[in-house]
């Protein structure tokens, strides 16, 4: 799958599975910061969730949080590290 | 005395004169937009978390000293979604979210953390005391606490397993539809402006009569209210305490049933009360069994929660 | 014992007549102060619990199995959960300990208030059955939820007095202690049983594991290299009784002093500073008319969890100038979520009763930015005034000052 089209899948996927209900894919800037004011406004749950997601859609295990921080800044950063770790 | 100084409901009733009915033995909450609800909240909220912190919020920006919620089923809906996630992975890599709203505190907790409220924050889960046991701790804390604001809230979901489970046990049916809602009060003890004032709660347990019979006649204690608000509903098997409180309140008082509006839950007396707060001056035709003969002042909310827990709430009318 | 004004209390002095326990190092109290007394934990790998995670993580789990405390009270009925049968266990040790018979428990001012997180929960597979197909016949459709607990212990004793049960996550049975107490207090009642119980089951540890704060190894409270909390089971409950009638016979310790308070900061996080853990610690140390250095002994809430112990600890550096000796006991026990508060109490309790500290386990080197040691052996030592905190989800926090009757 091209960049682009994962960038907007892993969007949608993010709405959807964080019940993101006022926000379209559109909305959501590749760099836009997933946490914290100014961003998205996510919080520590969502990122055990994300951790969730990565693991159902593509297969990908985080150990831990620590680790999970790293990657899930923003959508760029998700895409990136799906592209070079899926197994799905 | 506990003074009502404010209320709050969602329930599936929209008006009190052109009532919802049942659909599918359900009577389904209407739940209004939640505009004081940020998305990024309500987005995890489960039904009965979003029904109680909406009724709330109003009450919210009083700054309550303390936040008591009493709910029958808690988060049972978003415990069962939880499980199934259990089953379906295989315990495998779950989502937090659904386990955190499950619990049963999951509604104080985030009505506390909309507001930055800091106070006393307690939920009770006694089936059909639950709402009656929060009532009761927050006697005690007017009690203690003089001149601070207590809100007090019952609230419950249907969930589709607990109505199957319910059926299967034979409590919903013919006649008693399931409900739902969220009531919510702001109480003090102080009479000035209140609405209305809570004499005495009683909670009991059992099937004695004599210990039932004596705990109506300790909670009228000689003055007989112009009002019962029954908890009847087609369930035969309560009709004799119902009959029973009908009996002691004498003939000359009102009786009225509520769980036509609210439906059958563990805290439709939170509802009842709502309703006592808030009876339109022209009472409509299908709430009332007995025309009350003058205004109704003093009101015994009476109700039965699958035969073995009755609440006897004795409310005095000021408006 | 010098006091103070009280704010914020109805009269009367409260004290506990009667306990009874039941834990991951002991089934009695006297089994439970050995192994306080000599450090022995009861975590392991062992559990009665179906669950992938059985034998894989570390528990505190209680060696009976549920038929062998189904045989000991000869239960048949399969709707009687773990977590009820655990409950029955404490309490009925609690009622023969404070010399209740049980017709003096069907007055009607001989209050009960039960304590429950997992409630029938334990229950996950049979649950889960039932959800997913016609549920006619089966034994545990009431069973499931939390009230089952106390309504069982209700009718088997035909108790007549107020029931309840709380549910405020991991404080759960500290507030059944203080709202039992303040019942004595405003007239409601004059004997109150009041405690909880949770027993190890495969819905909360999968909801725990969700949140990436199971530990894979034995739990180290306030230590540096900390890595989250063990799950345990128990049950405790202590008889308060007010000052009428609690002349008739033993009498541990006196409650005087308690505080519910919500940090309200996020729904499972406590803040960084700890504001609820210090407002609750602040408000019970006020309803007692103490000072924090009258404390002689913390008995913390101290899961070992990143966030509970850094901001625990904050909040007790902030209240305490000179902190008194500190220890968590769930290194015993595992996190007894809805029993935790009253377990607790009841450990804070013994050290009053025989003026001693009990020794933190598994600690080598504090939290760098707190600096704060635990006790790390036992000792015999005076004690006037025990603070037991207990701390849960939603930011529930409630702090409990027991106290010397001398």
């Amino acid at each position: 799958m091209e960049t682009i089209q994962l960038k907007h899948r892993l969007k949608q996927q993010i709405i959807e599975f964080l019940n993101l209900t006022d926000t379209t894919p559109e909305s959501i800037e590749d760099d836009k910061p997933l946490f914290g004011d100014g961003g998205l406004g996510l919080d520590s749950i969502d990122s055990l969730e994300l951790i969730v997601l990565l693991n159902r859609e593509y297969g990908i295990v985080i150990k831990d949080l620590k680790e999970g921080r790293k990657v899930l800044v923003d959508v760029n950063t998700m895409v990136e590290y799906i592209e070079k770790h899926r197994t799905k | 005395m506990l003074y009502i100084h404010q209320t709050s409901c969602i329930s599936p009733q929209e008006n009190l004169y052109t009532p919802n009915g049942p659909a599918g033995n359900h009577l389904k909450a209407v739940e209004p937009r939640y505009e004081g609800i940020p998305g990024n909240v309500l987005r995890r909220m489960s039904k009965s978390v979003r029904m109680g912190v909406g009724a709330a919020l109003p009450l919210l920006k009083h700054s309550p000293d303390g936040i008591l919620i009493g709910t029958g089923y808690g988060g049972m809906e978003d415990s069962i979604r939880f499980l199934n996630q259990i089953v379906a992975f295989d315990e495998g890599v779950l989502t937090p979210g659904t386990f955190v709203q499950s619990t049963a505190n999951a509604i104080a907790s985030q009505l506390g953390l909309l507001q930055h409220n800091r106070g006393y924050n307690i939920t009770f889960v006694s089936r059909g005391l639950s709402f009656e046991s929060a009532l009761l701790d927050a006697w005690m804390l007017t009690a203690e606490h003089p001149g601070k604001n207590w809100l007090v809230g019952g609230v419950d979901e249907i969930s589709d397993h607990n109505y199957r489970f319910e059926c299967a046990e034979g409590w919903y049916g013919e006649g008693v539809p399931a409900g739902e809602g969220a009531a919510v009060f702001l109480l003090n003890d102080r009479p000035e402006g209140a609405i209305a004032g809570i004499r005495q709660i009683i909670l009991r347990s059992g099937e004695d009569t004599e210990d039932i019979r004596s705990a109506f006649t300790g909670i009228l204690d000689g003055e007989m209210p112009d009002l019962l608000l029954s908890g009847e509903t087609g369930d035969s098997r309560a009709l004799k305490w119902y009959r029973l409180a009908e009996t002691l309140v004498g003939p000359q008082a009102g009786i009225m049933r509520f769980k036509h509006l609210c439906g059958e839950s563990p805290s439709a007396s939170a509802f009842a009360l709502w309703l006592a707060c808030n009876l339109p001056a022209s009472l409509p035709a299908h709430l009332v069994k007995r025309s009350p003969g003058s205004a109704s002042r003093l009101i015994l909310i009476y109700n039965n929660y699958k035969l073995t827990q009755h609440s006897l709430i004795l409310l005095e009318r000021f408006l | 014992m010098k006091r103070g004004g009280r704010e914020g209390t109805a009269a009367g002095r409260v004290f506990v007549t009667g306990i009874g326990i039941i834990s991951a190092v002991g089934s009695t109290l006297t089994g439970n102060r050995s192994a306080l007394r000599s450090g022995r934990s009861g975590i392991g790998f062992k559990a009665n619990l179906e669950s992938r995670y059985a034998g894989v993580l570390p528990f505190g789990a209680i060696g009976l199995t549920t038929g062998e405390l189904r045989n000991k009270f000869n239960i048949d009925d399969p709707g009687v959960t773990r977590t009820t049968l655990l409950a029955l266990h404490a309490f009925s040790d609690a009622i023969s300990d404070a010399g209740l018979d049980e017709t003096a428990l069907h007055g009607p001012r001989v209050a009960l208030v039960g304590a429950t997180t997992v409630g029938g929960m334990c229950l996950t597979d049979e649950l889960y059955r039932d959800t997913t197909r016609a549920c006619d016949g089966s034994p545990f459709l009431s069973s499931y939820d939390a009230a089952s607990v106390h309504l069982f212990l209700q009718s088997r004793y035909k108790m007549n007095g107020l029931a309840t049960t709380i549910n405020t996550a991991c404080s759960s049975s500290a507030n059944a202690i203080q709202f039992g107490a303040r019942l004595i207090r405003c007239g409601l009642a004059t004997t109150v049983i009041a405690g909880g119980a949770d027993s190890l089951a495969k819905f909360t540890v999968n909801g725990f594991q969700a949140l990436q704060i199971l530990s894979p190894a034995a739990c180290r409270p306030f230590d540096r290299d900390r890595s989250g909390l063990n799950l345990g089971e128990g049950a405790a409950f202590l008889v308060l009784e007010g000052e009428e009638t609690a002349g008739r016979g033993k009498v541990y310790a006196e409650l005087t002093g308690y505080c519910n308070t919500n940090d309200a900061f996020h729904p499972s996080a406590l803040s960084l500073q700890g504001d609820g853990p210090f407002l609750a610690m602040h408000g019970a140390l006020r309803s007692a008319g103490l000072s924090p250095a009258d404390v002689g002994y913390i008995n913390t809430h101290g899961t070992a969890t990143e966030n509970n112990d850094e901001a625990e600890g904050r909040a007790m550096l902030r209240l305490f100038e000179t902190l008194p000796p500190f220890a968590s006991t769930k290194p015993y026990t595992g996190h007894t979520l809805g029993a935790a508060g009253a377990i607790e109490a009841v450990f804070s309790i013994l050290s009053i009763r025989h003026q001693e500290l009990y020794p933190g386990l598994n600690f080598d080197n504090p939290i760098p930015e707190l600096g704060l040691e635990p006790v790390l052996a036992y000792r015999q030592h005076p004690v006037r005034h025990v603070m037991s905190n207990s701390f849960g989800f939603g930011g529930n926090c409630t702090s409990l000052i027991f106290s010397n009757l001398n």
